[in-house]
């Protein structure tokens, strides 16, 4: 007997951005990962089949909308699908690349469907692999990582003798135990006072951009609100346009030497340099607030079931210029150790308190700010693989239902990549040129003078 | 099973070591690997599992097995 479920909240959180931007294209997520050596692809076929049997996040299915918009989740027992095999060796690299990428673009269109898609791929110059495109309401980028090294587990099980890979827990009783504990009633209530908590304490929030203070102004005027807090999002034109920089090794160890040596967190240090640049940018406003993703993966069972966990919740901290630079790292840290505390909770029902509040206006946000902090990198951790080349990269969906998102991860050399995906409606190369060194300067201001003060560093880079 | 053995099966899901090698003196996050989140909400999941409310200011003093095992027993008092 089929059991139907409903979304947990990181799935509604992409379902509502599909409702609100009318376009499935913004919940696809896709990665290419490739060996430089030649592949048994009859082997690898049955080996993702496999892994579709294994990873349960995979035959994901949903509900035609009710009356009320809502739709369940349930699981086939089997993916029957072909897996098909296109060859792009004939093409030079970046022109793979830019095929796939118009692969991601693609939509999953229907009720019913199946929402994950895996291509095996010859590429040029001696590459072999697959390509995987899916609904990210079936899966996150960590659950993503995991499924590429179990599935290439598999494949060195059966191609070279190595050992077996462990079980992944079962989605559907990880499912049920998410669903539970988002049902629990005391639960429920500590996390809703935490964060009615926070509006009680600090008021209305105060959006800051990434361009200064024109466009809540430009808001302001179009509301005819003098008051205004909120600044309208873009709803029409998605695209988005992706910006990467490489931090190199050595100035990286020096970022994670200071996280170590001062208990911080890189992801509390990187919010601490988004929010010290908006605030330079916003003739020093110090209530700042920026989306952080949260995995919510910390159990082995929530690690290896795969399915969409990641999260997000608004880090707002108020940090006047005075205070010092390590003391606003642990500022950031203290709220962000509370969010994980409470981040069962649904981010919609923070947003739907808000507009209840303060008379928010439909399609406006507080933030223009998104950070993911992804200590993971998408390489295939196997010592039978471990002298490999490899080639491996996520694709933007090519519609963003954010301003600016901020996606850090680290690279196989010791450096640290910052991935800038920008709507081009609004922003260009250059904003994130700025961006990207003016978080760089403060950064590594603060790091090398931590007793200096945000109102110093601001001026001083 | 014991109230003891019970925290430590839950500790252990969170991380690769058996509730029988955890002494008191373990620490969460330098022998555990615990990271922020993982401590946050594992004491969230404690404070479900064993109905108790923990306050900000109790938490930050908690880094090893026997100061958390120390603070539910004054808990459920």
């Amino acid at each position: 007997m089929r059991e139907y479920y409903p979304l947990t909240a990181a799935q509604k959180l992409h379902y509502n951005w599909m409702k609100t931007y009318r376009t499935q294209q913004v919940s696809g997520v896709s990665v290419v990962a490739s060996l430089q050596a030649q592949l048994d692809f009859g082997l690898l076929k049955k080996c993702i089949e496999l892994e579709f049997e294994r990873y349960g996040c995979m035959r994901i299915r949903f509900t035609k909308p009710d009356d009320k918009g809502e739709i369940r989740q349930y699981l086939i027992s089997k993916e029957t699908r072909d897996i098909p095999i296109k060859d792009l060796s004939g093409m030079s690299m970046a022109a793979a690349d830019n095929l796939m990428q118009q692969w991601a673009y693609e939509t999953f269109d229907g009720d019913d469907i199946p929402l994950c898609d895996v291509t095996m791929v010859k590429l040029p110059d001696g590459y072999n692999g697959f390509f995987i495109h899916m609904d990210h309401r079936l899966i996150d980028s960590c659950g993503l990582v995991v499924m590429i090294n179990d599935l290439m587990q598999l494949y060195t099980h059966y191609r070279f003798g190595s050992p077996y890979p462990d079980a992944l827990a079962d989605f559907e009783e990880v499912l049920k135990k998410d669903l539970q504990r988002a049902g629990h009633e005391k639960r429920f209530a500590k996390d809703k006072k935490f964060w009615e908590d926070q509006l009680d304490a600090l008021g209305e929030p105060l959006y800051s951009d990434i361009q200064g203070p024109s466009v809540l102004e430009e808001a302001r005027k179009k509301y005819g609100d003098p008051k205004l807090r909120a600044a309208d999002i873009e709803l029409h034109n998605l695209f988005v346009e992706v910006k990467d920089y490489c931090l190199e090794p050595e100035p990286t160890k020096n970022l994670i030497d200071f996280c170590m040596n001062h208990q911080l967190s890189m992801t509390n240090l990187l919010l601490l340099g988004i929010r010290t640049y908006l605030s330079k940018v916003n003739n020093g406003q110090e209530d700042i607030t920026i989306e952080n993703f949260i995995s919510r993966r910390s159990t082995h069972d929530e690690w290896t079931s795969g399915g969409s966990r990641t999260i997000m919740f608004p880090c707002r901290t108020v940090i006047s210029p005075e205070t010092d630079f390590l003391s606003a790292a642990y500022e950031i840290q203290n709220v962000q150790n509370r969010i994980y505390m409470h981040s069962n909770y649904d981010p919609a029902l923070i947003k739907e308190e808000m507009r209840r509040r303060y008379n928010t206006p439909e399609n406006t946000a507080y933030e223009s700010c998104y950070l993911t902090y992804q200590p993971m990198p998408v390489k295939m951790d196997n010592p039978h693989l471990a002298h490999i080349p490899q080639h491996s990269k996520w694709f933007a969906n090519g519609a963003a239902t954010k301003k600016m998102y901020l996606t850090v991860s680290h690279t196989a050399e010791g450096g640290m990549n910052f991935s800038y995906h920008y709507q081009t409606a609004h922003l260009e190369e250059h904003d994130m040129e700025l961006l990207y060194y003016y978080m760089m300067r403060i950064l590594f201001k603060g790091i090398a003078e931590p007793d200096m003060s945000i109102g110093e560093i601001m001026e001083q880079v | 099973m014991t109230k003891e053995m019970q925290f430590k099966t839950i500790v252990a899901q969170y991380c690769k070591v058996k509730p029988e090698d955890m002494t008191n003196e373990t620490k969460f996050r330098e022998d555990l690997g615990f990271s922020s989140l993982d401590f946050m909400s594992f004491l969230g999941e404690l404070e479900d599992t064993f109905d108790v409310e923990l306050e900000e200011e109790d938490v930050l003093h908690i880094f090893t097995i026997g100061e958390a095992l120390a603070l539910l027993e004054t808990l459920q008092e």
